[in-house]
């Protein structure tokens, strides 16, 4: 290596000072060389040239990055998974805060010679380039055209080329291959409609190429990794019981190899995603029909993966008007994420868990403003304190809608538009310019709220009828200071919006459930005489005693375990007992019975 | 006996083909529009419905904007505005990504002036303010929906009808038979002919309409107890058993 770049210095004394790029173009315009030196075709002097600049930026690149690469590279034709998940989790991300948190990593090209030209090791590494470029500077239309094509060759070289590869990638770096695809072609998607700032060469561009990030394009990818891991009967086999061999058998030469499966089942949840982002919500549940929801799953390794599949459903949910299912789904998943906290160390994922999460909450309150349930009160505490106003506003009906409009457009997802801008014809392109067409996230926003509109009468009738048994309809009526007539129509709205299909035991698939009820106040109208019902639930004691009596059999665990005290020093060893129960039995103990009981609730 | 959403999510009526069509990845296929188009009209002409096999056609519409049918669309929309509470109009809405402007003035697009009528007699039975839902269908604003199209959805004002009964039999035990009748839009005898055939009862003396008992308006109040299962007590109940 030290010779060659010995050789370009002799070359060029001056490379460094000299705008390359710049160079090369004016070059290829004004074409003075051609005439100095016309036996030198265009054609070599520019690859030549291509050659120099490589060679420089190679020569930039820092002696420790260039052995990650070589380390990195071998690991992966190893196959050694601990090797590229250091190399993936811990490599990458201390090198790029040290070296490229500002600029690109070098490209594919110049540390080709490293890798010994590997075309494989080389769309892998691109992928980590670009996904670099998307979430650290900003890409240009070159590299959101690239990005496609890498991607494109990854999944080409997965899928088509004879049986199954021999690679093996961590399963994190699986989903986030899926998990970026999806994101790009959504920031694609987002950037391409905005038809009014774009340039005359990116309008060319756009207008010559309208397979790019197109819908069917990712689309195809999704279901081609789908049926080529065979996930979906993997799945049902699974919840037949079938045995390891059976399964293998099943799922075939793809299906049996890890990085299939995954990439599989990963582009399952990616369809949930896709169809959330195109507002076809009964779709995204429907491709998820064989996937079961419970964190006992063998797909759930991968923590990224298991809170964007809740967070999708539940959204889903929320649009198919079934709260209850919207509220299990957060319920579940947020509890996980509290859980899995304290073992979190993963920072660069743990920031994009802890937003969805935030987002997650926030579609909690929206939920339980709009179907109000007993609720999970670790999570409800946490709503309280982050959206407490937002809240109070939402659970008064119609003027709470800014704060339902204000949560929804923060939790909703990205929502993008199908088709592109018509780049193709300057004439409908300017007409669309003139008159631009209401942004998705808008269009979803106004659907939403006529939901919202609907029940919007729902809270004050519930706080009346919550002071009574039985009261006349016309009295009622008088109370709210409304017409009759209008007063029982919003009764039926009520009987309505307290009714709701919702998953109750288990049923196959996320679209099917029964008619529940999900109000504890419950009426009925007898001609005109309103008849009202509150079921209550006894307080519970179960989980306190549980935890208790768990918590009071490790404390004794621990005072019998501990070397018996030598007679004068009886003090101290008691307080080593105590201490090391102290922080599980700090919360109950403090104050008297009645804060005790009250923290039931809160623990 | 199947639930209401499996119903909904497959219809005991969708012949095989469909079902292939719908869950499979045929779906994207732009040639099989026309299979679906054709099952939407047999839907219209036969009081089916089949939620998921429409939205089908609007998911090919929203990928290939050059199949856009509005007569379609507008009937899928119909079609959705008698599921009502369920949210399978704004559903279908919900795919109805931005048209390109309109580029034939012969051929004028009838979507974009009848779908705030839709929307708003969708918003009218949402609130199940049913008098008001046919003050306006049978309004002259109204007249070029009735005339091109709900003339043609067989049992369309009867399955609008299905939309009130729902509301009223989870709400009502007993409902005047005025009310009812305003609801339904349907007056003596008609109502009377009505109110039998889904077999409710009438007093002849008062009028009052008898809507039988069904769970959601048959109340009580409870009070739900707690209920510990063993498998709770398990560590405690182990733990005991080895100390001892």
């Amino acid at each position: 290596m030290s010779q060659q770049r010995k050789a370009l210095w002799d070359v060029d004394e001056d490379l460094q000072d000299v705008d390359l790029s710049l160079a090369i173009g004016n070059y290829g315009q004004n074409g003075i060389y051609d005439e100095a030196e016309p036996r030198i075709d265009e054609a070599t002097l520019l690859a030549v040239q291509q050659q120099m600049v490589q060679q420089a930026a190679f020569a930039q690149i820092p002696d420790v990055v260039k052995r990650f690469i070589v380390h990195f590279h071998h690991a992966v034709l190893e196959n050694n998974l601990a090797e590229i998940t250091a190399a993936y989790e811990s490599g990458w991300n201390r090198l790029t805060e040290k070296f490229y948190s500002k600029t690109e990593w070098p490209e594919a090209e110049v540390i080709a010679p490293l890798v010994n030209d590997d075309q494989i090791f080389l769309i892998l590494y691109r992928e980590l380039y670009y996904r670099h470029v998307y979430s650290r500077l900003q890409p240009d239309i070159d590299d959101r055209f690239h990005s496609y094509e890498n991607s494109c060759e990854l999944f080409n070289y997965l899928l088509n080329s004879d049986g199954p590869v021999p690679l093996e990638l961590p399963e994190q770096w699986l989903w986030d291959i899926i998990d970026e695809f999806i994101y790009q072609y959504q920031s694609f998607c987002v950037w391409r409609s905005k038809a009014k700032s774009k340039t005359d060469e990116e309008l060319i561009l756009l207008a010559d190429a309208s397979q790019v990030w197109s819908s069917y394009s990712v689309l195809n990818v999704l279901y081609s990794l789908i049926q080529k891991s065979k996930i979906n009967e993997h799945l049902v086999a699974l919840q037949e019981g079938k045995s390891a061999e059976e399964i293998a058998e099943i799922v075939g030469e793809y299906g049996v190899r890890p990085l299939y499966r995954m990439l599989g089942y990963f582009s399952v949840v990616g369809l949930l995603r896709v169809h959330s982002l195109l507002g076809d919500f009964t779709l995204a549940l429907k491709v998820m029909e064989n996937v079961e929801l419970n964190q006992k799953s063998p797909f759930t390794r991968v923590t990224a993966c298991h809170v964007t599949t809740y967070y999708y459903v539940g959204f889903c949910y929320i649009m198919l008007r079934r709260y209850p299912d919207a509220i299990r789904a957060f319920v579940s998943i947020l509890n996980f994420i509290l859980r899995m906290r304290q073992y979190h160390t993963r920072s660069y994922q743990y920031d994009q868990i802890n937003k969805t999460a935030d987002r997650m909450y926030a579609l909690f309150a929206i939920c339980n403003a709009l179907s109000p349930t007993r609720l999970d009160d670790n999570i409800s505490n946490i709503v309280k304190e982050r959206y407490g106003e937002q809240f109070t506003k939402m659970s008064r009906g119609e003027e709470g809608i800014p704060a339902f409009e204000e949560l929804f457009l923060y939790a909703c997802p990205k929502f993008i538009s199908a088709n592109p801008p018509p780049y193709e014809d300057p004439e409908l392109r300017a007409a669309y310019i003139e008159e631009p067409p209401v942004e998705p996230a808008q269009r979803h926003l106004g659907l939403f709220l006529s939901e919202v509109r609907a029940q919007a009468p729902v809270p004050t009738l519930r706080s009346f009828l919550k002071l009574y048994t039985s009261l006349d309809a016309k009295k009622l009526a008088n109370f709210l200071d409304a017409d009759e007539e209008k007063m029982v129509q919003q009764m039926m709205v009520m009987k309505q919006a307290s009714r709701s299909v919702s998953r109750v035991e288990n049923e196959k698939g996320l679209l099917d459930g029964q008619m529940i009820s999900t109000c504890d106040l419950d009426f009925v109208i007898d001609e005109n005489m309103v008849h009202i019902a509150e079921s209550t639930v006894g307080r519970r004691y179960a989980g306190w005693f549980i935890r208790n009596t768990e918590h009071a059999q490790r404390v004794f665990d621990g005072i019998r375990n501990s070397p018996l005290p030598a007679p004068p020093k009886a003090a101290p060893v008691a307080n080593v007992s105590t201490d090391s129960a102290a922080p599980a039995a700090s919360g109950p103990r403090p104050g008297g019975p009645r804060v005790a009981w009250g923290s039931v609730k809160a623990a | 006996m199947p639930s209401v959403a499996s119903t909904w999510a497959s219809p005991p009526t969708r012949t095989p083909l469909i079902e292939n069509l719908v869950s499979g990845v045929d779906r994207y296929n732009p040639n099989n529009v026309g299979i679906l188009e054709d099952y939407l009209y047999h839907q219209i002409r036969s009081e089916e419905y089949d939620c998921l096999a429409n939205l089908a056609i609007l998911k090919l519409y929203q990928f290939n904007p050059d199949l856009y049918n509005a007569d379609v669309v507008i009937n899928i929309l119909i079609k959705a505005l008698t599921s009502a509470p369920f949210p399978d109009f704004n559903l279908c809405i919900s795919l109805l990504d931005e048209r390109p402007v309109n580029t034939n003035p012969d051929e004028p697009d009838p979507l974009p002036s009848l779908l705030p009528t839709l929307t708003t007699l969708h918003n009218l039975l949402q609130q199940c303010r049913f008098p008001a839902f046919w003050a306006m269908y049978r309004s002259d604003e109204v007249e070029s929906l009735r005339d091109n199209y709900t003339v043609e959805c067989v049992g369309f004002e009867n399955s609008v009808r299905d939309v009130v009964i729902r509301a009223v039999k989870a709400a009502f035990t007993r409902i005047s038979s005025e009310r009812l009748g305003t609801y339904l839009d349907l007056a003596e005898d008609d109502l009377a002919a009505y109110v039998q055939k889904i077999s409710w009862s009438i007093d002849p003396s008062t009028g009052i309409v008898s809507v039988p008992r069904n769970p959601d308006n048959h109340i009580e109040s409870t009070v739900v107890q707690e209920n510990i299962q063993l498998s709770q007590l398990t560590k405690v109940v182990a733990h005991a058993a080895q100390t001892v």
